[in-house]
C-alpha cells in the first residue's frame, strides 16, 4: 500500500502525471503524436470524476436485495432479531451508508490510478492499485469499438468504451466511464487512426453512416412469440392453470414459481437487447445501435468479420425471418464478461432480402462476384432454402440418410470466388459464409459409421463465436479435394487481401 | 480411395516412445481398481470380485494394446505451405494449418515424457477449433519442428 500512496501522492494533478509520463514513457508516442497533427495525442487522459460513483451504485443494490430477502424470509418464517422496528431500520441505514462510503472510496482510489493514453500507433491504458495493469493496445489490430451506456450512466450523459482486439476473453481495453461525447468522439478518433485515415483539424470526423435496417417492433415482438423460451413459457403455465384448477394443487403453482421466472426473465432479456435495433454503414464500417435500457452502439470496421451464420427457426418461416449472427475476433463466444449482451448478434430478425442486404455488407468481397451480384444471390438463395446439388452445390449423397434421415439433403457446401457458403438443417435452417482469407485451419472428421458409407465432414475453423461452420456427411473422397482446394483458395485469398488499416493508402503513409 | 491418404503426402511418424508415455500414464486408472477390486475378494470372498478385476483388467489390457496402434496413426507432414496433422483410427481427424495463419508454438513436456525424452509440439491459430498438437516428438526435433514454423509463420505473416 506504501508505493500506491507514494504514487498517490505524487501524481498531484492530470496534468502532472502526464508530464510525469511522458518524460519516461511516451517519448516516442509524443513524437509520433506530434507528426499526426495530434494536440492531445501523447498526454494521459483520465476517466471522468464520476466513475466512482457510477460504479458503486451496483453494490448498494446488491445489499438492498439481500436485506428485502431477508426481510421478506423472516416475515414468512416468523423469525429475525427482535429488535424494535425503528431500531432495525437505522443498523440498516447505516450499514448501507458505510458501504456506500467504503464502495465509492475503493473505486475513487482505483479511478485516481486509471490513466489512458492514445497514440497513432496504439491505445494504452494503466489501472489497479495494489496490482498495477498496464495494457496496450495496437490500432491496427484493432477489432471492433462498443460504446456501451447502461441505463444509470444513460440517464446521467455518461458511456463506456470498449475496444475490442483479438486476443481472447478479458483481453479488450475498457474505458469507463466517459462523457458521451467524450466517448464519441474518442471512438471516431481511434477508428480514424486505426484506418490509416490522415485528417485535418483537432478533431477526427465522424463518419457519415446511413441506415440500412431498423428492425420494426411489431417484428421484434413477433419473432421473441416465435421462439423457444416463449413456447415453452406458455406451454409450461397453461399446464400449471390446468394442473392446478383440476387437482386444486397450488403448491405446484409456487414451486414451479423460478422456473417461469428464468423464462420470462430470459425472453425479457432478448427484449430490452434487441429493441430499436438499427443497422448502418459507415466509412467506418458497420454499425450496430441497439438496446432499451443499457444501450450499445457497435462499430466493426471493414474486414473484420470472420464469419457468418444465418439462422431460421422452424417458427419463423412462414414469415420468412433470419437472425444473423457473426464471429469477430474479441468478441468471442459471449458468455461470461458481456453482462448478459451477446455482441456477436448482428441482427435479431431480418426478412430475406434484409438479411441478403446486410451479408453483403459485412462480407463485402461477395458483391465483388464477376458474375454480377445476380447469380450470387441465386446462390445465398439456394444455401438458405436449397437443397440437393442444384447450382453447384456439393452435397450429401444419399447414403447420408442412414446418419441423418430427416436432414440429410440440407447439408452441402459452395466454393464461390470469395467465400465458402455451408449449409445445414431441415426444420431450424442454416447457411454459413467465410470468406475464403478469414479462414484460420480446415479440419477432416470421420467417424466409424461414416468410415462405413465412405462420408466425412469438413469443418471450418474460425475464431472464437456463435458460427462454427462445419459440413457434415459429404462423400469422403469429395470432402478431401475440398480440403485441399479450400487451403489452397484460403492461402491465394490471403496474399490478395487488403491491408489492415483500411483507409491507407500504401504510397502515402501518414505515420513517420 | 481413402480421403486421408492424401496424394504425394509423406507422412512422417512420431517417436515410439510416446506408447510407453502413453502405457504409463494408463497404468494407474487400471492398477488401483484391480487391486482394489483383488484385496475385496480376498477380504470378503466371492466369485464376483474376481470377475470384476478380470472384468477391468481385460479391459486394461485391451487399451494397453490400442496404445500402439493408435500411437503409428498420429502422423505430420510439413508441406510448402502449410501443415497436415493426422491422428486417429476409429474416430479420424485430419487437420490443415497454414503456416500464415500461426499465432504462436508452444513446446511443452511432463516429468514422465521428459524422462523419456519426448515433448509436445502445439500450433495456436485465432481459432479455438484447430487442435492442432504434435505429441511424442523427440527434443531435437521438437525444437527443429519449432524454429521451422516459427520461421515459415513469419515468412507468411498476415492478420487475422
Amino acid at each position: 500500500m506504501s508505493s500506491s500512496a507514494a504514487e498517490a501522492g505524487r501524481t498531484q494533478g492530470a496534468a502532472e502525471a502526464g508530464r510525469t509520463e511522458d518524460a519516461t514513457g511516451g517519448a516516442t508516442a509524443g513524437a509520433t503524436a506530434g507528426a499526426t497533427g495530434e494536440h492531445q495525442g501523447g498526454s494521459w487522459r483520465r476517466l471522468h470524476p464520476v466513475t466512482p460513483v457510477l460504479r458503486s451504485w451496483r453494490v448498494l443494490v446488491v445489499l438492498l436485495a439481500l436485506y428485502g430477502q431477508q426481510r421478506g424470509t423472516d416475515a414468512v418464517t416468523g423469525g429475525g432479531a427482535d429488535l424494535p422496528g425503528h431500531l432495525e431500520l437505522l443498523i440498516a441505514l447505516g450499514v448501507l451508508v458505510g458501504a456506500a462510503v467504503l464502495s465509492v472510496a475503493v473505486s475513487a482510489l482505483a479511478w485516481r490510478m486509471t490513466r489512458y493514453q492514445v497514440d497513432a500507433e496504439a491505445v494504452r491504458l494503466h489501472t489497479g492499485v495494489l496490482f498495477r495493469q498496464q495494457r496496450s493496445a495496437r490500432l491496427d489490430r484493432l477489432q471492433a469499438v462498443d460504446v456501451v451506456q447502461p441505463l444509470l450512466a444513460r440517464l446521467l450523459g455518461f458511456a463506456e468504451l470498449r475496444l475490442e482486439v483479438a486476443g481472447g476473453s478479458g483481453s479488450d481495453v475498457r474505458l469507463a466511464y466517459l462523457r458521451e461525447a467524450d466517448a464519441q468522439r474518442l471512438r471516431n478518433e481511434l477508428l480514424a487512426r486505426s484506418a490509416g485515415l490522415a485528417y485535418e483539424g483537432e478533431e477526427a470526423p465522424e463518419a457519415v453512416d446511413r441506415t440500412v435496417l431498423e428492425v420494426p417492433l411489431p417484428r421484434l415482438l413477433g419473432s421473441l412469440a416465435l421462439s423457444g423460451g416463449a413456447i415453452v413459457l406458455v406451454v409450461f403455465l397453461v399446464a400449471l392453470a390446468v394442473t392446478a384448477v383440476v387437482a386444486d394443487a397450488q403448491v405446484l403453482l409456487l414451486g414451479a414459481g423460478p422456473a417461469v421466472l428464468g423464462a420470462a426473465a430470459g425472453v425479457w432479456t432478448s427484449f430490452t437487447r434487441s429493441a430499436s435495433w438499427r443497422v448502418a454503414v459507415a466509412g467506418d464500417g458497420v454499425r450496430l445501435r441497439h438496446g432499451l435500457l443499457e444501450t450499445r452502439t457497435q462499430t466493426v470496421p471493414p474486414g473484420r468479420v470472420q464469419a457468418v451464420r444465418l439462422t431460421q427457426p422452424l417458427l419463423w418461416r412462414r414469415q420468412g425471418w433470419w437472425k444473423l449472427q457473426v464471429n469477430v475476433a474479441g468478441y468471442g463466444g459471449g458468455g461470461a464478461g458481456t453482462g448478459g449482451q451477446d455482441p456477436s448478434l448482428l441482427v435479431p430478425v431480418a426478412t430475406r432480402a434484409e438479411a441478403e442486404e446486410v451479408l453483403a455488407l459485412v462480407v463485402p468481397a461477395l458483391l465483388a462476384a464477376p458474375e454480377g451480384t445476380g447469380s450470387l444471390f441465386a446462390d445465398v438463395e439456394r444455401g438458405l432454402e436449397g437443397a440437393g446439388e442444384d447450382g453447384g452445390w456439393l452435397a450429401a449423397p444419399r447414403r447420408a440418410r442412414w446418419l441423418d434421415p430427416v436432414g440429410w439433403r440440407r447439408h452441402g457446401v459452395l466454393v464461390t470466388e470469395h467465400a465458402l457458403l455451408v449449409r445445414r438443417g431441415r426444420l431450424t435452417r442454416q447457411l454459413d459464409v467465410v470468406p475464403h482469407e478469414r479462414t484460420q485451419s480446415l479440419g477432416l472428421v470421420q467417424g466409424p459409421l461414416q468410415r462405413r458409407l465412405g462420408l466425412a465432414t469438413v469443418a471450418t475453423h474460425s475464431t472464437p463465436g456463435p458460427v462454427a461452420p462445419t459440413a457434415a456427411h459429404l462423400d469422403a473422397g469429395s470432402a478431401a479435394a475440398l480440403l485441399e482446394e479450400q487451403a489452397r483458395r484460403a492461402r491465394t485469398a490471403r496474399a490478395t487481401a487488403g491491408p489492415e488499416r483500411w483507409m491507407e493508402v500504401p504510397t502515402a503513409r501518414v505515420d513517420t | 480411395m481413402d480421403a486421408f491418404d492424401l496424394p504425394d503426402v509423406a507422412w512422417t511418424p512420431v517417436s515410439p516412445r510416446l506408447v510407453t508415455a502413453r502405457r504409463l500414464a494408463l497404468a494407474l486408472p487400471v492398477a488401483v481398481p484391480v487391486v482394489g477390486l483383488v484385496v475385496l475378494g480376498v477380504v470378503f470372498g466371492g466369485w464376483w470380485w474376481w470377475a470384476g478385476a478380470l472384468v477391468w483388467l481385460a479391459w486394461g489390457a485391451w487399451l494397453w494394446v490400442l496404445q500402439g496402434r493408435q500411437v503409428r496413426a498420429v502422423g505430420y507432414a510439413e508441406r510448402e505451405d502449410d501443415l497436415l496433422l493426422r491422428k486417429g483410427i476409429v474416430f479420424r481427424t485430419l487437420v490443415v494449418v497454414p503456416y500464415g495463419r500461426m499465432q504462436y508454438v508452444d513446446v511443452s513436456a511432463g516429468p514422465v515424457d521428459r524422462w523419456l525424452g519426448i515433448a509436445t509440439v502445439q500450433l495456436h491459430t485465432a481459432s479455438a477449433g484447430s487442435d492442432a498438437s504434435i505429441p511424442g516428438l523427440v527434443p531435437e526435433e521438437a525444437a527443429r519442428l519449432r524454429d521451422r514454423l516459427a520461421q515459415r509463420g513469419e515468412s507468411r505473416l498476415a492478420g487475422l
